[in-house]
């Protein structure tokens, strides 16, 4: 894997106290013409700095559309992550998200976690991945003490929602082999 | 007005309206009452409104308390139904009314006014931090409901929209209000819901998240602000046509009320909330 070309995306640029549907859409065209300047397995830091009040219309607008188009995969390789500097900042955007079935990586103190739609079992394997940088879906079934078909499941809904990325280098019988990739590093 | 009627509240101003509603007089006395919360307010500016653009002149007794008088011209009131000049009011006046009525219309001006309500609360209060956040990001959430759903059918000339808020002992008043199209009317554009009753559809929005939009993000808002304020021990009431969902710290229900256009809702969170960091549910 190359060096990650990263950009922060601060959303704090339209006010402090957001907002509406209409202000959330306005911002989206800027963050998505940000994603589409970026090389691709290019990434975007939304940060969450500076913010006072996020409205959960306007995360949706902003994010959990946005977001919705980088896992249909308008957007190619390229990968979205959050930093905020208080949980409840993010509450909006956790609130959309599952209710969109998405998710996303989000910083918070230094430590990684998933907000939006996310299982004990989803966040276990994509923490795993974070500390290991580089992995294969056998070595994961081996740590998590996984059958491989539910380790496999795992990986590739996490692939799926681009909180993950997976290269395949071979196969095994009928089944591909992958070689998987933290989107963060720890 | 019923005898002995005091108090125009969320409580009562439905039985001033199914006087109304019913044409069972012809003049409404509200000289006797004694206290005007902001939802009763908002509610009687639609009511005159809705009577001038049918074209009658509603007769009405304006409560005679100098007090009561006083916090109604400072909230705009007697200036929005055209009973006075639209001036400013004097320092007095601006003492007694957290947030006058203010007009709700497009999306563009919802930051201005959500600004307006969350500087006038700072102002008046030392609330903490993240319980004036949670505040303005509930008014972000109510105030863009009248431009995107009060008049979704664009049937309406001007579905009034506005909003107030009035500070107590013991607790915050936001109202809000509209005479558009109802919620019955923004969800009946879903498919499968065009023929909702008013009930059903205050159901279905309010318990169930939905909206008139199928897109899986949108919907969802209204539940999630009456968990807060459920969990605040707060009132809550919404209104629309002929249903009311009201509920305090003891009871909660869906009521039937007197028809009347669009879509007024209050909300009523005790102050000793926040005394402390308050937590969402």
């Amino acid at each position: 894997m190359t060096l990650m070309h990263i950009e922060e995306f601060r959303i704090a640029q339209f006010g402090t106290r957001l907002g509406t549907r209409l202000e959330g859409e306005r911002a989206r065209e800027i963050l998505e013409s940000l994603l589409l300047s970026l090389p691709e397995e290019g990434q975007v830091r939304i940060s969450l700095e500076g913010l006072e009040v996020l409205s959960t219309s306007f995360a949706d607008e902003l994010i959990g559309k946005a977001l919705q188009h980088v896992v249909h995969g308008e957007f190619g390789d390229r990968t979205m992550v959050l930093i905020t500097p208080s949980l409840e900042l993010a509450e909006g955007i956790d609130v959309k998200l599952s209710q969109r079935r998405l998710a996303l990586l989000c910083q918070h103190n230094g430590r990684w976690d998933l907000v939006g739609f996310r299982s004990p079992a989803l966040s276990e394997t994509v923490q795993r991945i974070i500390e290991k940088k580089r992995t294969t879906a056998r070595e994961l079934a081996v740590e998590l003490d996984l059958q491989m078909n539910a380790c496999v499941n795992r990986v590739a809904r996490l692939a799926g929602l681009r909180l993950i990325r997976r290269r395949k280098i071979g196969m095994k019988g009928p089944q591909d082999i992958f070689e998987l990739y933290s989107i963060v590093s720890s | 007005m019923r005898q002995g009627l005091s108090r125009l509240t969320v409580e009562t101003i439905d039985d001033v309206l199914a006087q109304v509603v019913d044409g069972r007089i012809s003049r409404i006395d509200l000289r006797g009452a004694r206290f005007v919360d902001p939802y009763a307010l908002l509610l009687l500016e639609l009511l005159v409104l809705e009577a001038i653009e049918r074209g009658s002149t509603p007769r009405i007794d304006w409560p005679g308390t100098p007090v009561v008088r006083r916090w109604m011209t400072a909230m705009g009131f007697f200036a929005n139904i055209g009973m006075a000049p639209k001036t400013g009011s004097s320092a007095g006046d601006r003492q007694s009314a957290l947030q006058p009525i203010t007009a709700i219309s497009d999306e563009e001006g919802i930051g201005r006014v959500v600004d307006g309500f969350h500087q006038r609360l700072a102002n008046r209060y030392p609330l903490p931090e993240a319980s004036r956040r949670t505040l303005t990001a509930m008014m972000i959430e109510l105030f863009q409901n009248i431009p995107h759903h009060s008049n979704a059918t664009g049937e309406i000339g001007n579905p009034h929209g506005i909003a107030a808020m009035q500070d107590y002992k013991e607790s915050i008043f936001l109202a809000i209000a509209d005479k558009g199209i109802g919620l019955r009317g923004s969800l009946g554009l879903r498919l499968g819901y065009e023929k909702i009753t008013d009930v059903q559809a205050l159901d279905a929005i309010s318990r169930k998240g939905l909206s008139r939009f199928a897109d899986a993000g949108r919907g969802g808002e209204l539940q999630r602000i009456i968990g807060i304020v459920r969990s605040w021990d707060g009132t809550f009431a919404l209104r629309s046509g002929a249903a009311l969902l009201y509920f305090d710290e003891h009871r909660g229900d869906i009521y039937d009320v007197p028809d009347f256009p669009g879509v007024q809702l209050a909300i009523q969170i005790p102050l000793r909330l926040f005394d402390t960091e308050m937590v969402d549910p």
